[in-house]
């Protein structure tokens, strides 16, 4: 485990509050994002981030520190998305309109434009990935984990991760392809 | 597609989303300079993960952080077992569980030695027994050396007695 992370667990252990204050303050940005790009919104992003920390909380004093600490968060973090994405299946996910009307925010330009739209392009079609595939490429493409830590996370093996990678990239391409988008 | 093309297709597919190592970079370099069908796949593959990680960064709402920690504060302070998840935290820690642990087997000896050699307890009175040395003298003590044996067919006959009134269980 990272050192860091042991010294804060084991403050923790000892009743130091501030010491689980540091692990979240490290830790949140990384579970927002993953789950922001799974669940496809703020709202239900952050309700999952906030459910995270309160089970880590509760569980962090039988945490054995046989893996690293950020693989077992973001197991949790995956879990609570792919529960939440199965309760709320009637509904199609939404499309980060938030994340967009953010960036139209700026002085437009035909360039900043076309930007956009290839950012909704790009963010349709990771929606439109299976919720395991979409989590694989959470992890990897923006959360750069290496493929031994992905295949912890998603409790598989590695080469179902490179393989579900590979089919995820080829879907996103021909996706994209579709859509005409072109090479940055 | 040859065994090598889809080794490389999948080195390369770890190296556009992530890092591989020097090694393995440099046998995959030495691949796509001899295949261009595998050239054309990187160029896609290159071209899809760049697009994905240009569209993966997340603007939150201004204020949301510190609006988090005091929810998630608000929240942490509501749990209703807090005060024995802090108890299992602090039984858990190393230096705590050492010395629970000392203190819990000094508390087990402790119990176990003063079950183990404490004084037997005197028995109470048996009822029958204070009958029949109500009705024995010193002086019948002293002169009838067969007494203990008198007094044994004695009792015998006055438990038989007392298991007869009514509302006694027994002796």
């Amino acid at each position: 485990m990272d050192t860091e992370d042991h010294r804060l667990l084991e403050a923790f252990r000892r009743g130091e509050e501030s010491a689980f204050s540091a692990l979240v303050i490290k830790y949140r940005e990384g579970v927002y994002r993953i789950a922001r790009r799974m669940l496809g919104n703020h709202e239900d992003a952050a309700d999952v981030t906030q459910e995270v920390f309160i089970r880590v909380h509760r569980a962090l004093v039988r945490f054995d520190g046989r893996s690293q600490l950020y693989t077992w968060l973001y197991r949790i973090t995956v879990n609570l998305c792919l529960d939440a994405r199965s309760r709320n299946s009637r509904y199609p996910m939404l499309h980060d309109d938030e994340l967009l009307s953010e960036r139209a925010a700026g002085p437009g330009s035909e360039g900043e434009a076309e930007g956009r739209e290839t950012h909704r392009l790009v963010a349709r079609s990771v929606a439109a990935l299976p919720p395991r595939q979409r989590a694989m490429v959470a992890l990897r493409v923006y959360q750069d984990l290496p493929y031994q830590e992905i295949a912890r996370i998603m409790g598989c093996s590695e080469g179902t991760v490179k393989a579900t990678m590979f089919a995820a990239l080829r879907k996103l391409r021909r996706a994209l392809e579709e859509e005409g988008v072109r090479a940055p | 597609m040859t065994l090598q093309c889809e080794d490389v297709l999948d080195r390369l597919v770890e190296g556009v989303t992530g890092s591989v190592p020097p090694g393995d970079r440099a046998a995959v370099v030495a691949h796509l300079a001899t295949c261009p069908r595998c050239r054309g796949e990187a160029a896609a593959v290159e071209n899809t993960a760049a697009r994905l990680r240009e569209a993966g960064r997340f603007v939150t709402p201004p204020g949301f952080w510190p609006d988090f920690m005091r929810q998630l504060d608000a929240r942490l302070e509501a749990e209703p077992q807090r005060v024995l998840i802090r108890f299992r935290r602090w039984l858990a820690s190393p230096r705590h569980a050492l010395g629970t642990a000392a203190v819990t087997v000094l508390a087990s000896l402790a119990i176990f030695m003063a079950v183990r050699f404490a004084p037997p307890r005197p028995m109470p009175p048996d009822p029958v027994d204070t009958q029949v040395r109500g009705l024995v003298t010193e002086t019948m003590t002293i002169t009838l050396p067969s007494l203990g044996d008198i007094l044994e067919t004695w009792r015998a006959g006055l438990s038989q007695e007392v298991d007869q009134v009514p509302g006694r269980t027994g002796p």
